[in-house]
């Protein structure tokens, strides 16, 4: 990492930190702990998506898989959500090796498609699975329970903090992954697959270290979704529409790059948020209009992401992201 | 349960199947000649769907009258699309292509909401209203004429891809773009072809399903799943291949869910999509 | 600053002055609306915000022809003429969303109160947020049972919820063979596998078993399904007496279609509201959607009973051109049920509107709806809510049961499609 990046990191991290002590306001906390949700999912993706270059569009399965595992721990058998979390990462770590087993042998479109379909079955096998609550879901009961019990009612700054450890967290890992043999690998794999294998690389192997972090990550998020809403449904945690937007957050801001999916999903959160605020109400369909077209707009003129605006200074927009921690790995 | 009743339902599914073959058509059109796979796919089913709506309500037009307007609207319309929009992304990553088509999605979902309020509309008493019934069986005359319809759409792009020479110089651009600009064959207009005759498709399908489906702002999103399936069953960009996984799907969809349990109809195509493709990875009808 | 405008500046304070004198009782009380408003439920949520804003509007106008808590009264008197004003959000569907919107309203709109979502699900997560904020939030037209079993303190809702409605339509079934012998026994279930159709579907098993009915089939299906062909050949397979279905628009409007299409005729078919009261379905459905029956919480047929109906509708009819429905009448009965509250509680503190609602007792003549009247119990259910059972007849929905409200007999059974 360049010294400038560390300064934008350390900067970024302050900021982060200082945050929701300056904005006190409950909105924009909750808008923030948003984007630090939907960054951290991105993050998760990204490591497979980006890094893999194995796009999935059925990360759904797995944030829900986190979801889902520790709500049934903490109603069932009273268990933490951080234990819960643990467990759901460990569960959905092996859904991924389900997956992943017949999944990788398809490449590209067949692979993103093969998900889409193992995404749209999870939702509807745990939709009829009335052990799994069915399409009704759980509540979870509305009490504060401090630190332990992952229930905060007085205050939104323990989510927003817990948010913002679960990002850094996995920006960590993501970090860790991409300077290790396996992140040369996987570079290695999405860029020059035919390469790679003729020197040796076992390509599923690695593609499936991938996905097992990545989708650890994506549910530990989906935990921390069940205990900020205390409610969860097949609809809202397993849909692929919930895939597609974990996709996007990393596609926004620039896949395969440390920073991208924090970046996108600040930049998605914000205009998902103020078009709907700001058009929301008057049931025209505005806001969609908004929405689609601002994500076309920067599609079409930002093709690389938002990263790729400041990465264009200095060289092609799309290998200088992705060129940054090849270099500290070799 | 008697063997007529089974004979129903799996003409119930053919006729239905062959209306997803016709949307499935168009995306894997799209898909062949220019690797992108469009979400807003849908959305061009919806569209047609309220172009037959709008000739119905405002000159109580037929949607089978109008049928040939709004293939050319729509193909006008895909077009157009490319040439503004889908053009500037052509070598972008895959990525980028998803992220751009998806917002395009949700951007015509919003118009249409916007445009003709999100309303459940439906084209009352078309001419094709009525019933078929022989040998005990009976269907709908409007889903009988929507699959006529699909059936015959599908045939008439067969015909031109195999027959003309637009149809093959589309055909080459989708097998090997390099040498076809060889050829001397424009590559831009082949793309703007591809996605006029794409959008075209959803849109006669759209028009096709009018007669009988309800019309609202996300109906697309309804088909775009199954659309999907069928692509990549049949084989990325083969026409034929999407034809045949639609009848497969639509049979396995309606017989499954008779036999089986109707909440996990799609499971059912969804599995057997995942085995299809597990052990024939390139699809039914795809090039390895 | 700069000088020279200071004038203007003391002009406009003097002139902002003096529009506040005579109208500090102009301040306005807000209440947080919260519907689908995009998304497949949109035109629902539509009709719902309609409804809404035209209650609001007749509390804040002066026409006092309408028998209905504080119409016509110009606003709140008891909050010195205070104005009503909702503002509305989007859930898009969305847990979420709902929860995100909810808190918006309540920290930065500053509401004194919510209401909404109409979709169960939302109205969960919406009505988590007013309780940690210590908001009222009056609920219309969610009717998952669940909701009000959460022991929450600021939650109630005016709707009866399925329970009742389930327990209505086997009412209904008993009466029919009470009083004109007629005895269907073999009932079929058809439900979307969400949370509404499922809930239903468990509820109809329950009481069908009490009642000593036959469940001949139970078909769950995925909402928004390109086709129901196998659904409805299941149904007809099992040769039912009575179909029992829970949809909502689009796929009630499919399903009968496919029922034509396949010439499929049950005795008769007891729809659990939903898509089959929206005002699209008739439009579409032309009188092909003749003959059904469905539970209902509000028919434009009481009327004659409760001329203030025919009022209200006409003035929903003269904005929007369409009649009120059973979601529409629900949510425009919440704004009056919450003002009255408000106005009464004199007062837009939370704990006081609180209190103010759970002493609400709006009399039945003061209601659009063919209700008790609205009175809460503990968990914050209208005790008093009620529900009818209507049959679509020439195209319009007529009260057939209870009988003593009935406005036509209902036809029985169902006539098969090609004698219509």
């Amino acid at each position: 990492m360049s010294r400038r990046a560390k300064l934008v990191w350390l900067a970024a991290a302050l900021v982060a930190l200082l945050f929701p002590l300056v904005a006190a306001r409950p909105t924009w906390q909750n808008t923030a702990i948003l984007m630090l949700m939907t960054a951290q999912m991105g993050v998760a993706w990204n490591i497979l998506g980006g890094y893999a270059g194995q796009v999935s569009l059925g990360h759904a399965a797995f944030f829900g898989a986190g979801a889902y595992v520790s709500t049934l721990l903490s109603i069932k058998l009273g268990l933490s959500p951080w234990l819960g979390m643990v467990a759901g990462a460990g569960v959905s770590a092996g859904l991924s090796l389900l997956v992943g087993w017949p999944c990788f042998r398809l490449k590209g479109h067949y692979f993103a498609m093969a998900t889409i379909a193992v995404g749209e079955i999870v939702q509807a096998v745990v939709n009829g699975w009335e052990f799994l609550g069915g399409a009704v879901g759980f509540y979870l009961p509305l009490q504060e329970k401090g630190f332990w019990g992952f229930v905060f009612n007085r205050s939104k700054l323990p989510y927003y903090y817990i948010a913002l450890g679960l990002l850094a967290f996995s920006l960590l890992v993501n970090w860790a992954v991409a300077r290790s043999r396996t992140g040369y690998y996987l570079r290695a794999i999405k860029d020059e697959p035919d390469a790679a294998r003729s020197l040796g690389v076992s390509l599923t192997r690695y593609k499936q270290t991938a996905m097992v972090i990545s989708s650890a990550l994506a549910a530990m998020g989906g935990t921390l979704y069940a205990q900020k809403e205390l409610f969860i449904d097949p609809g809202s945690t397993l849909s692929t529409s919930l895939s597609i937007k974990m996709a996007l957050a990393a596609i926004m801001g620039g896949v395969g790059t440390l920073a991208g999916p924090v970046v996108g999903a600040v930049v998605l959160t914000a205009i998902e948020e103020a078009s709907r605020v700001a058009f929301g109400g008057t049931g025209r369909g505005t806001d969609l209009v908004v929405y689609g077209g601002l994500i076309v707009v920067i599609a079409v003129f930002q093709p690389a992401g938002i990263l790729g605006l400041f990465a264009s200074r200095r060289g092609p927009a799309r290998a200088a992201p992705a060129e940054a921690p090849a270099k500290e790995a070799a | 349960m008697t063997a007529q009743l089974l004979l129903q339902t799996l003409l119930s599914g053919i006729l239905i199947g062959l209306v997803y073959a016709l949307v499935a058509v168009g995306l894997t059109l799209i898909f062949g000649v220019m690797d992108i796979v469009n979400f807003a796919h849908g959305e061009f089913l919806m569209l047609g769907m309220y172009a037959a709506f709008w000739g119905f309500a405002l000159w109580k037009l037929d949607p089978l009258f109008t049928l040939p307007l709004t293939a050319l609207l729509l193909f006008a319309l895909g077009a157009a699309l490319y040439r503004l929009i889908i053009r500037r992304i052509t070598d972008a990553p895959m990525l980028s292509q998803i992220f751009a088509t998806f917002g395009l999605m949700i951007l015509f979902r919003g118009l249409a909401q916007y445009l003709w309020k999100p309303d459940f509309r439906s084209v009352g008493e078309s001419v094709v209203a009525g019933k078929v019934a022989f040998a005990g069986l009976q269907f709908g005359l409007p889903q009988v004429v929507a699959a006529l319809g699909a059936v015959l759409t599908t045939a008439a792009v067969w015909w031109f891809l195999r027959s003309t020479r637009l149809g093959a110089a589309l055909e080459a651009t989708a097998a090997d773009k390099e040498a076809a600009a060889l050829m001397g064959i424009d590559a831009q207009k082949m793309f703007a072809l591809a996605w006029g005759l794409g959008a075209a498709c959803a849109g006669v399908a759209g028009a096709l399903l009018s007669t009988y489906y309800p019309i609202f702002p996300e109906v697309g999103s309804t088909f775009i799943l199954v659309a999907f399936v069928l692509v990549a069953l049949g084989g990325f960009g083969s026409v034929a291949g999407a034809f045949w996984a639609g009848i497969l799907v639509g049979v396995v969809e309606v017989v499954g869910g008779f036999l089986w349990d109707p909440a996990y109809k799609m499971v059912l195509v969804l599995s057997l999509y995942l085995l299809v493709v597990w052990l024939r990875p390139q699809g039914l009808l795809g090039k390895a | 600053m700069n000088p020279s405008r200071r004038p203007t500046y003391l002009a406009a304070a003097l002139v902002a002055l003096g529009l506040c004198l005579p109208a500090a009782a102009q301040e306005e009380i807000k209440i947080g609306v919260i519907y689908p408003l995009t998304g497949a439920a949109a035109s629902t949520g539509l009709e719902l915000k309609n409804a809404a804003q035209l209650a609001a509007d007749l509390i804040n106008g002066t026409d006092r022809s309408l028998n209905l808590p504080l119409a016509g009264a110009g606003g709140l008197p008891k909050l010195k003429g205070a104005k009503l004003k909702l503002v509305f959000a989007d859930h898009q569907g969305s847990p979420q969303v709902g929860a995100t919107e909810a808190e918006r309203l309540i920290t930065q709109e500053k509401v004194a109160a919510l209401s909404g979502c109409y979709f169960s699900s939302v109205t969960t997560t919406a009505s988590q947020t007013a309780e940690r904020y210590g908001v009222p939030f009056l609920n219309g037209e969610s009717s998952s049972p669940q909701l009000t079993q959460r022991g929450f303190k600021w939650f109630f809702r005016t709707t009866p919820h399925d329970e009742l409605f389930v327990q209505n339509a086997f009412e209904f079934l008993r009466d029919l063979e009470k009083k004109k012998g007629l005895k269907p026994r073999r009932i079929a279930i058809l439900a979307e596998n969400t949370e509404f159709g499922t809930g239903a579907a468990k509820l109809q098993e329950k009481y069908a078993k009490e009642g000593g009915y036959e469940i001949v089939e139970k078909v769950l299906y995925p909402p928004k399904s390109t086709q129901l062909t196998s659904e409805v050949q299941k149904l007809k397979a099992a040769r039912p007496d009575i179909v029992m279905q829970s949809s909502y628009l689009g796929d009630a409007i499919l399903s009968m279609k496919t029922y034509k299409e396949l010439g499929f005729v049950p005795t008769a078919l007891v729809a659990n509201n939903a898509g089959f009261n929206d005002s699209e379905f008739l439009k579409t459905m032309g009188k092909d959607g003749d003959f059904v029956i469905s539970r209902e919480v509000w028919a434009l047929d009481l009327a004659a009973r409760k001329p203030v109906i025919a009022k209200a509708n006409e003035l929903l009819r003269a904005r929007h051109q369409v009649d009120f429905n059973g979601n529409s009448a629900r949510a425009f009965t919440a704004i009056f049920a919450l003002a009255e509250a408000i106005n009464r509680a004199g007062s837009t503190k939370p704990e006081d509107i609180q209190k103010a609602l759970r002493e609400t007792n709006i009399p039945a003549d003061q209601l659009i709806m063919p209700w008790g009247g609205i009175q809460f119990d503990e968990t914050g259910q209208n005790r008093k809510g009620a529900g009818i059972i209507i049959q679509v007849q020439g195209g319009q929905k007529v009260t057939v049961w209870p009988f003593d409200l009935a406005g036509k007999d209902v036809i029985w059974p169902f006539p098969s499609w090609d004698k219509r």
